[in-house]
């Protein structure tokens, strides 16, 4: 939901996106309107439209006129790429950090990795979403 | 329309004997748009509402609404709404009288709305007005102001009294009817929480002297706290404005006024830092107090909540 | 619609305050006074006119219903967006229209009294012989000035209440003082009561409405000009 942490429009952005990269929202499936998600989250229509424009200048939402906003052909590989080039960023880097706070030696932490993959992949938990 | 601002005031100053309600305010509010009215009570929000309404009367400085002066103009003022907190109805109305007559003087005026507001408030409108609850009278200031669908709509502390249901209604309502209708809203509150999510621009008032007055989103993550062993913080912050500190033992958190880069954010973690959003209330009442004195900052925190 | 109009139709959306309640006393005024004439009637009074000062009591109302339409709908005016002009206007417009039409209809009363004998009493409610003896016109305009001028004095007070709240007040009621005091001194200090009755009784109808209504238009201009500057 929606936090402090930065501004509204980001957040319903990702928001968007998230649902765009697990398959909520399908390609070529209609968005729920800026006023919609206005009124679900208690924000201000006019930042939760910036929020979905920013989507369509990116290229992940198209607009129909008088008919509403779709999730364009391709949005979720693009957004599965751009992801991938965060990973690094967001979750090794904090990962390492504290690995070596803890005293966790690099072959270790393989080992770790290699094990939590395992259970994942026979679960069913997604890598991907958060 | 055009964008000329749908408010704008110049140099206003209000003097109450030795006491100074308004101090060399100036203000341009665009129209269509959600602002909040921020501040602490008696920081001078309902004296500068009713002085841009032509209800009240400055010592200083011009007021003007879609370029003109309200004062004693018809047009002007039939072009806005503003119910004070503490409004005062004829005597011997009942609340569906008083909903009669904003009917008369409010050309968008929506009976449909006005009558569903009083389903979802559970208005009982055949009771006098003076013989309401202080929640039911908010429900009628609230009726009024939503229902006129004036250009300029102010709310004066809408919610005295409501419930947290009734405070959910209204806002509910108001995000709703603006999406349909927009128009110039200008909310004035010190509960900074529970509307921060709803404005798009923020006038923060203090002591009669206007201390922010920015656009939401950009108030928003815009300060961080930073909590961890306190020579580790103190390197971290460097030279970003402080806002707030405690500090305990060892142990520093304090409150920059920054937008972190991912970089940065890294280097917290590497140096073991933790990192918390500041959010828009704790931003508001830091930047209005000032970091001089905690102690006052801090009760004021409470006085706000 | 104008909102001139709209004003007098907020002022009514509460029927009771403008036309219930004086229309309430006058009734209830002119029954008692019946009943009275009739008493004395039977109880062998032998008067040939009996007067009664009833008709006044819905006028004093008025000096009431001046106070009341400021106090309270003003402040709720400004919340509906009306100009202070336009709020004075429609509210001394609908009491304008208000007395000219009760005062027609003390007229009428007054005729219908008239030829009835004194509903059959011989009593006299509304036409009072100073009164009556003049025109049609000059008697209607005598009630509407007195009701006008009641009205005006009610309205000013509290515009004065409006705007400067109990400070208004009290200079508004040690100045009045003053000068009742100092004209009451003046009469008794110069011996002059005897002249001030004697001026008193050579007033006629015509002359409280021409002088009634000077005093009620410089009270309207001076209620006009206070309002200017009141708050809520």
């Amino acid at each position: 939901m929606i936090d402090d942490s930065k501004p509204i429009f980001m957040q319903i952005a990702e928001l968007i996106e998230s649902d765009i990269v697990s398959g909520v929202l399908a390609e070529e499936s209609q968005v729920p309107s800026t006023n919609e998600f206005a009124a679900f989250y208690r924000i201000n229509p006019a930042t939760a439209a910036k929020g979905v424009n920013r989507l369509v200048e990116n290229g992940l939402l198209y607009k129909k006129r008088g008919i509403g906003m779709f999730v364009a052909q391709g949005a979720r590989h693009q957004l599965l790429e751009a992801r991938r080039h965060q990973f690094h960023e967001q979750y090794i880097r904090p990962l390492t950090a504290e690995a070596s706070k803890l005293g966790i030696g690099t072959q270790e932490l393989i080992t770790m990795i290699q094990t939590s993959a395992h259970t994942d992949v026979n679960g069913q938990g997604s890598v991907i979403n958060d | 329309m055009t964008n000329a601002p749908a408010i704008q005031a110049t140099n206003l100053s209000k003097n109450y004997k030795e006491l100074t309600a308004l101090d060399q305010v100036n203000l341009a509010l665009e129209p269509n748009r959600i602002y909040g009215l921020l501040g602490r009570n008696g920081a001078g929000k309902t004296t500068l509402m009713s002085i841009l309404t032509g209800q009240g009367f400055a010592n200083q400085g011009t007021v003007k609404i879609f370029g003109h002066n309200p004062y004693e103009h018809d047009a002007t003022l039939s072009r806005m709404c503003f119910i004070r907190e503490s409004q005062k109805y004829p005597d011997d109305f009942r609340a569906n009288q008083a909903f009669k007559a904003a009917a008369l003087f409010y050309e968008n005026w929506d009976e449909d709305l006005a009558r569903e507001l009083i389903e979802a408030f559970r208005l009982p409108v055949k009771r006098r007005i003076k013989k309401l609850s202080r929640g039911q009278l908010s429900a009628v200031g609230v009726i009024i102001g939503l229902a006129s669908r004036a250009e300029i709509t102010f709310f004066d502390e809408p919610y005295l009294g409501l419930d947290a249901v009734a405070r959910q209604i209204f806002y509910d309502r108001l995000v709703e009817d603006f999406a349909t209708h927009p128009r110039t809203i200008v909310l004035s509150s010190h509960l900074i929480d529970e509307v921060a999510n709803l404005l798009e621009h923020v006038v923060v008032i203090d002591a009669g002297k206007i201390v922010i007055d920015e656009e939401a989103e950009s108030l928003r993550g815009a300060a961080v706290t930073v909590t961890g062993n306190a020579e580790k913080v103190a390197e971290f912050i460097g030279s970003y404005p402080v806002l707030h500190r405690d500090a305990l033992g060892s142990l520093a958190s304090i409150s920059i006024r920054t937008r972190l880069s991912q970089a940065e954010r890294a280097r917290a973690a590497e140096l073991g830092l933790e990192l918390s959003p500041v959010s828009l209330q704790q931003l508001v009442v830091r930047s209005a107090m000032g970091t001089e004195d905690n102690d006052t900052s801090d009760v004021n925190v409470e006085a706000m909540k | 619609m104008n909102r001139i109009i709209k004003v007098a139709r907020m002022q009514l959306i509460n029927k009771w305050t403008f036309i219930g309640i004086p229309l309430l006393i006058l009734g209830g005024a002119f029954i008692f006074t019946m009943a009275i004439f009739w008493l004395v009637r039977r109880a062998g009074g032998d008067e040939a006119v009996m007067y009664s000062g009833g008709a006044q009591a819905p006028m004093w109302y008025f000096l009431a219903l001046g106070i009341q339409s400021l106090t309270l709908t003003f402040p709720f005016s400004l919340a509906m967006s009306v100009s202070r002009r336009t709020f004075y206007l429609g509210t001394v417009l609908l009491f304008g229209i208000s007395a000219l039409l009760l005062s027609t209809f003390y007229y009428l009363m007054g005729l219908v009294e008239q030829a009835t004998g004194g509903w059959g009493l011989g009593g006299r409610f509304f036409a009072l012989e100073w009164v009556a003896d003049n025109n049609g016109f000059v008697q209607i305009m005598f009630y509407f000035v007195l009701m006008l001028l009641l009205f005006m004095i009610g309205f000013w007070i509290a515009t004065i209440y409006m705007r400067w709240r109990t400070s208004g007040m009290l200079v508004f009621f040690v100045a009045l003082a003053a000068i009742l005091l100092g004209t009451v001194f003046y009469l008794t200090l110069g011996e002059k009561w005897g002249q001030f009755w004697a001026w008193a009784i050579t007033w006629s109808a015509g002359g409280v409405v021409l002088w009634g209504g000077a005093v009620a238009i410089l009270m309207a201009g001076a209620s006009y000009l206070t309002l200017r500057k009141a708050t809520a």
